[in-house]
């Protein structure tokens, strides 16, 4: 009955029905509206790395022999063939799938992997490739892989197993704080968060992300790379660098440094909006520098404006004078191989080392937020 | 007058039309290879399978547990079935095996959220409840899902395969290995219903509004 106020009562159902069925015949107009609104709900994830399977033991005479067994049984052999089956069956079970991953300790308190929590009785169990792992406020984990390393996962820490193949290891820290000692070859082992991207390249470091996404990553051994969108940081054992969603790395700094040096600095990194601002702090960082602070403004030259980067190239090179391939001009129009070749007098690593990491993970697709 | 959920008429217009069926007879074809090749250990063709199966797996999961979980099963259910797939008999059912595995999944979701209240097939209180949390929970797309999540659960899990997910009826058919007839009542039924539904919703949201 038409009700004349409600135009989904009387709609003919041939009509509404095939639209609603398989969009043929004249759309719908509210369900084209549903369709609309709930497609935000949709699926929309990428298909993921999926671990290896291990093929299973075949028997194709064992399979044609289990269709006979009722025929057998009715022709009162039944139980030499229970005995059979059972030898057979027992002989003939499939491998198991083998899970590639990380296997998980419980240190302290509940982890959980998913929906599954971990207690300390359970002994270690297998995070697989997919895998959510989350610790509370009480509790803290431990990862460890044979041919990798070692994750100490802190209390309130979320993060996913990316993937686990041969050459390329790697995880996702959504929030909290994880401490790694890696002994994978250099460029290995590599950690999404929301504002960047970690490559270890041989090291122990510690890597925190609060609930912004925002990241800060310390080192103690080795050296760690830190990237976003093509805006990079390297930092060696001692030194630190924080990153910020949408702004990618900051500049990497040693933490003995002066309180004036790293307050500046994080103005400059992620604060300053005017060139004036930025030139009142880079001013204060070039005055507050020490030999060792070379690091710092090595990856200045890349940051400042034209004008700026003659100061810092001066200060630079007052600390660590560029070597005779190198020149002032090629510094200041920001000429790749002669930055690296300065890098490589500041005493820390050569630089080829994440030269060659780097363009071997270039294309490898990531999940931090690269947009 | 004809209402639009009634069974002869429903039943009469279950016919295909030919390349319709065609079709999905050549994906079922297509799943048995690939669940061959999966189970000798070939993860490309797995791949395929989930390209081809995780809107379906996705949808059943979100017709029974909170949106914010639902990606995370999605994988659950994936990976269980990679390492049950030497299991499967019929490689040409993989559909309606795997949706049996996602609705698995979902109850033991619920038996470890809630260890002492047995679920049932007919949508709690609780589950519609529940349905939003973790996720958006604002705006008429949430209420939308939530007037589909209070319906019965036949009715919901078709319908969200074919208003969330955009799958067709036969799509939704071919994918969960349910019949043609069956979906189309589920919808029918289920699209009545949330019309229903929603019109009270209006006539009532306004004169909330006003008191």
């Amino acid at each position: 009955m038409d009700t004349g106020n409600n135009r989904t009562e009387n709609r003919p159902s041939t009509q509404s029905g095939d639209y609603l069925w398989d969009r043929s015949g004249e759309p719908d107009p509210e369900i084209q509206r549903l369709e609309s609104l709930l497609r935000k709900f949709r699926h929309d994830s990428p298909t993921p790395a999926f671990p290896e399977i291990v093929r299973e033991l075949r028997w194709p005479f064992f399979r044609w022999r289990i269709r006979l067994f009722p025929a057998l049984a009715t022709a009162a052999v039944g139980v030499v063939a229970i005995v059979a089956v059972t030898f057979l069956v027992y002989r003939t079970k499939p491998t198991p799938t083998t899970l590639a991953g990380w296997d998980l300790t419980n240190v302290q308190g509940t982890p959980r992997i998913g929906r599954k929590t971990l207690s300390a009785k359970e002994g270690t169990i297998r995070l697989g490739i997919g895998q959510i792992l989350e610790t509370d406020s009480q509790s803290r984990a431990s990862l460890q892989a044979d041919d990798t390393g070692k994750i100490e996962v802190g209390p309130s820490t979320r993060l996913r197993l990316l993937s686990m193949g041969s050459g390329l290891k790697r995880i996702a820290l959504d929030r909290g704080t994880i401490h790694t000692y890696i002994w994978a070859p250099a460029g290995q082992f590599v950690v999404d968060t929301p504002s960047a991207v970690t490559v270890d390249l041989g090291c122990a470091y510690t890597l925190q992300v609060d609930d912004s996404g925002a990241g800060m990553v310390r080192t103690s051994l080795g050296w760690v790379g830190f990237k976003l969108n093509g805006h990079e940081s390297f930092i060696p054992a001692g030194a630190a660098c924080a990153t910020r969603p949408k702004v990618g790395p900051g500049t990497p700094y040693f933490e003995d440094a002066s309180a004036e040096f790293r307050s500046a600095l994080a103005r400059f990194d992620f604060e300053d909006t005017t060139s004036q601002q930025s030139a009142h702090d880079v001013s204060i960082v070039l005055s507050e520098a020490r030999n060792r602070d070379a690091l710092t403004l090595w990856h200045l030259l890349a940051r400042v404006n034209d004008e700026q980067r003659v100061l810092v190239y001066n200060r630079l090179s007052q600390f660590v004078p560029p070597p005779a391939t190198v020149t002032k001009e090629g510094i200041l129009r920001l000429d790749q191989p002669m930055l690296d070749l300065w890098w490589n007098e500041l005493g820390f690593d050569d630089i080829s080392v994440w030269r060659h990491w780097e363009r071997s993970w270039r294309g490898v697709s990531t999940s931090a937020r690269e947009k | 007058m004809a209402r639009s959920g009634d069974r002869s008429d429903l039943l009469a217009a279950g016919v295909e039309p030919g390349p319709v069926r065609e079709q999905f007879a050549s994906e079922i074809s297509d799943d048995a290879m690939w669940v061959a090749a999966a189970r000798d250990g070939d993860r490309a063709a797995f791949g395929q399978l989930y390209e081809r199966y995780a809107r379906m797996v996705h949808g059943v999961l979100l017709s029974k547990v909170a949106v914010g979980d639902v990606d995370d099963l999605v994988q659950d259910v994936f990976l269980r079935a990679l390492r049950r797939l030497s299991t499967l008999r019929e490689t040409a059912s993989f559909g309606a095996w795997l949706a049996a595995i996602a609705r698995n999944v979902a109850n033991d979701y619920h038996r470890r959220s809630l260890p002492e209240e047995p679920l049932t097939d007919d949508a709690s209180d609780h589950e519609i409840q529940s349905g939003m949390s973790g996720g958006d929970q604002d705006g008429p797309a949430a209420e939308i899902l939530e007037a589909v999540m209070s319906l019965s659960e036949s009715y919901r899990e078709t319908l969200i395969l074919r208003l969330v997910e955009g799958m067709t009826g036969p799509e939704i058919a071919a994918r969960t290995g349910m019949t043609h007839g069956s979906v189309r009542v589920n919808l029918h039924r289920g699209m009545e219903q949330l019309r229903a539904k929603l019109s009270v919703s209006r006539a009532v949201g306004p004169e909330q509004e006003k008191s």
